[in-house]
C-alpha cells in the first residue's frame, strides 16, 4: 500500500510538473507576430516568431539557397542580418569566415525570429520561384544515376542561366516521415521553358536520393524551387574547357547545348571521367552532338576500365588525358562540376596550364 | 541498460529519417549503450584502440582522395575508391562534427574481402567508439575491420 501511495505521488507530481513546463513553453516561446524588413523596407514581411529565417521567408515565397533544408550542414543560405539576433551559433561557425561574421552575414535556417528584424538579400533572390511539376519521364542513366524531365504545370514558365540549379522536395516515404530539400542542377536547354531536366545519381542512405531513385514514380507531383546559383556560362571565353564526373554532367550539358543553340562560334571540349564504362552514360547523345558541331568535341576518360569494356578511348585520370588536348589555358575559360576531390585536382592542373583562377568556374558537389 | 537523456537524443538521431534514410542502427534492438560497450569489448579484446581502427581508415581514405574518381592500389594488395558526394552530414552524436558525404570502398584481394565507410563512420569510430548497429547499411563488425585492415591476423 505505501508503494502504491508512493508511486502515484511521484507519477502525480511529474505530471503537474509537466503541465507546467508545457504552460511555461507556450508563453516563454510565444514571440507573436514579427516583421521582417527586407533591403531597407523595400519589402515588409509579417511572420509568426519563433521560426527559423529561412523558412519564414520560404513561407512568403522568397526562396534563399538551402541544400540541406535548414540542417546547417550545407552552408549555403547565408543572408545578411542587418539587427542583433545573438551570437553566431556553433552550428554556424564552420560555414562563415571572421570577415563574414564582422559584416552580419548569418545562416538563414539557424537564425530564429523572436522580434522584428532587418536583413538585406540580393535582388537575384526574388527571382527564384515555386513551381509545381509531374514527373513525365525517368530514364536509367548508369547504375547509380537516373534522369528525371518534370513538366510544369500549365501557365508556369521558367527563365534560368544554363549551369544553375533547382531544390526538390522529397515526400515521407516508408520510416521517413520528414521532408527533405535537396539541390540538383538543370540538365535541360534554358529555351525549354515548360519543363526542367535533373540528373541524379543515388547517395548511399540519402534521403532525398532514396525518396527520388525508389520512391518517386512516372505522373508523381513535385514541388521545385529555383533557379539557384552563380555557376552559369560566362560570354567572353576564346574556348570552352569542360570537365565533369558522375551527375556533375548535368550542367556541363545544358551549358554546351545552350551555346550550340545560340549559334555561339567557339571551341568546346568536353572531358567526362568516369571509373568504368558502367559510369558513362549519354554517349550516343554527345557523340551525335559531335557529329552536328564539329566545333565539339567529348572526351570520355575512363580511370580503371575492366578487360570486359573492351574500351579503345582514352584512359587515365581526367586531370592528364585533358592536358593531351589542351595546350594553354589563354584566353580559355574552364567550367568544372563533380565530386570536390575531382574540382579541385582540376583547379591546381588548370592553374598550371596558365588558366586564370577567375577563368576556372566550378560547382562542387 | 537505463539510459541518460543525451543518449536518447542520440537514439533519435539515429533513427531512419533524421539524418539518413535508413539510419546508424539497422534492425539492432539493443540500446546504444549496449552497442557501444558490446564493440568496445571486442577491441580491447584485440589489443588495440579505436582510434587505431580509425586512424587506419584514414589513411586508406586518404590515399583514395589523391587520385579521385580511381581506383588506386596499396601495397599490392588493396583497392581504394573514394567516392564523394554533394554537402555534408552531421554527426548523430550532436558534437556539432560534421563529415563530407564521402565514402571508401577498400578491397582486400588477399582475403578476397571489400568494405566500404563513410568520412561519418572514421568520425564516430575514433570518437565515439561506434560501428553502427547490426543490419545497419555502414556496419562492419570491428573484429572483421580490423582484419580486412590489416591490424590484426
Amino acid at each position: 500500500m505505501e508503494i502504491l501511495k508512493t508511486i502515484l505521488s511521484v507519477t502525480g507530481i511529474s505530471t503537474v510538473l509537466t503541465v507546467l513546463i508545457i504552460i511555461a513553453e507556450r508563453f516563454l516561446n510565444n514571440y507573436g507576430e514579427c516583421k521582417i524588413d527586407i533591403n531597407d523596407s523595400e519589402k515588409e514581411l509579417t511572420v509568426d516568431g519563433g521560426s527559423s529565417l529561412l523558412s519564414s521567408l520560404a513561407s512568403n515565397k522568397i526562396f534563399i539557397p538551402s541544400a540541406c533544408g535548414g540542417k546547417a550542414t550545407c552552408g549555403l543560405c547565408k543572408i545578411k542580418v542587418l539587427s542583433d539576433v545573438g551570437p553566431v551559433l556553433p552550428t554556424e561557425e564552420p560555414f562563415l569566415t571572421p570577415e563574414e561574421i564582422k559584416d552580419g552575414i548569418r545562416l538563414s535556417c539557424q537564425v530564429k525570429i523572436k522580434k522584428d528584424i532587418k536583413v538585406s538579400i540580393p535582388e537575384e533572390l526574388f527571382n527564384i520561384k515555386e513551381y509545381h511539376a509531374t514527373v513525365s519521364r525517368i530514364s536509367d542513366m548508369t547504375h547509380d544515376i537516373k534522369e528525371y524531365r518534370l513538366e510544369f504545370d500549365a501557365g508556369e514558365e521558367i527563365k534560368f542561366k544554363a549551369g544553375q540549379y533547382m531544390q526538390i522536395e522529397s515526400k515521407p516515404y516508408g520510416k521517413i516521415k520528414e521532408k527533405a530539400v535537396r539541390a540538383y542542377s538543370i540538365s535541360s536547354v534554358p529555351s525549354d521553358t515548360k519543363a526542367v531536366e535533373l540528373i541524379i545519381r543515388r547517395v548511399p542512405g540519402g534521403l532525398c536520393t532514396t525518396y527520388m531513385h525508389d520512391h518517386i514514380k512516372e505522373g508523381d507531383r513535385v514541388r521545385i524551387t529555383g533557379p539557384y546559383g552563380d555557376f552559369y556560362r560566362r560570354d567572353d571565353s576564346d574556348q570552352y574547357v569542360f570537365m565533369a564526373g558522375g551527375s556533375g554532367m548535368a550542367p556541363i550539358k545544358s551549358i554546351a547545348m545552350d551555346i550550340i543553340e545560340k549559334g555561339i562560334d567557339k571551341e568546346m571540349f568536353f572531358f567526362f571521367g568516369a571509373v568504368g564504362k558502367k559510369d558513362l552514360y549519354h554517349t550516343e547523345f554527345f557523340r551525335n552532338l559531335e557529329k552536328e558541331y564539329p566545333k565539339f568535341k567529348y572526351i570520355p576518360a575512363l580511370s580503371n576500365a575492366a578487360p570486359e569494356d573492351n574500351w579503345e578511348g582514352e584512359t587515365g585520370l581526367v586531370t592528364d588525358v585533358m592536358k593531351n588536348y589542351i595546350d594553354t589555358g589563354s584566353g580559355k575559360h574552364a567550367y568544372l562540376c563533380g565530386s570536390p576531390g575531382m574540382i579541385n585536382a582540376c583547379i591546381k592542373v588548370l592553374v598550371s596550364m596558365d588558366f586564370k583562377e577567375e577563368s576556372i568556374y566550378y560547382d562542387k558537389f | 541498460m537505463k539510459q541518460n537523456p543525451k543518449m536518447k537524443l542520440i537514439q533519435e538521431n539515429m533513427q531512419p529519417g533524421a539524418y539518413t534514410a535508413h539510419g546508424f542502427l539497422g534492425d539492432d534492438t539493443r540500446s546504444l549503450k549496449d552497442i557501444l560497450r558490446t564493440d568496445d569489448q571486442a577491441v580491447t579484446s584485440m589489443g588495440i584502440t579505436h582510434k587505431d581502427i580509425a586512424a587506419r581508415m584514414m589513411y586508406f581514405t586518404e590515399f583514395g582522395k589523391e587520385a579521385p574518381d580511381s581506383v588506386v592500389i596499396l601495397d599490392g594488395v588493396y583497392e581504394v575508391l573514394v567516392d564523394d558526394h554533394r554537402g555534408f552530414i552531421p554527426c548523430p552524436f550532436a558534437d556539432n562534427a560534421k563529415e563530407f558525404k564521402s565514402n571508401t570502398k577498400l578491397y582486400n584481394r588477399d582475403q578476397d574481402r571489400e568494405i566500404y565507410w563513410s568520412d561519418l563512420n572514421i568520425h564516430m569510430i575514433s570518437e565515439h567508439g561506434f560501428y553502427e548497429g547490426q543490419g545497419s547499411f555502414f556496419r562492419t563488425d570491428p573484429v572483421d575491420l580490423a582484419k580486412i585492415l590489416g591490424l590484426i591476423e
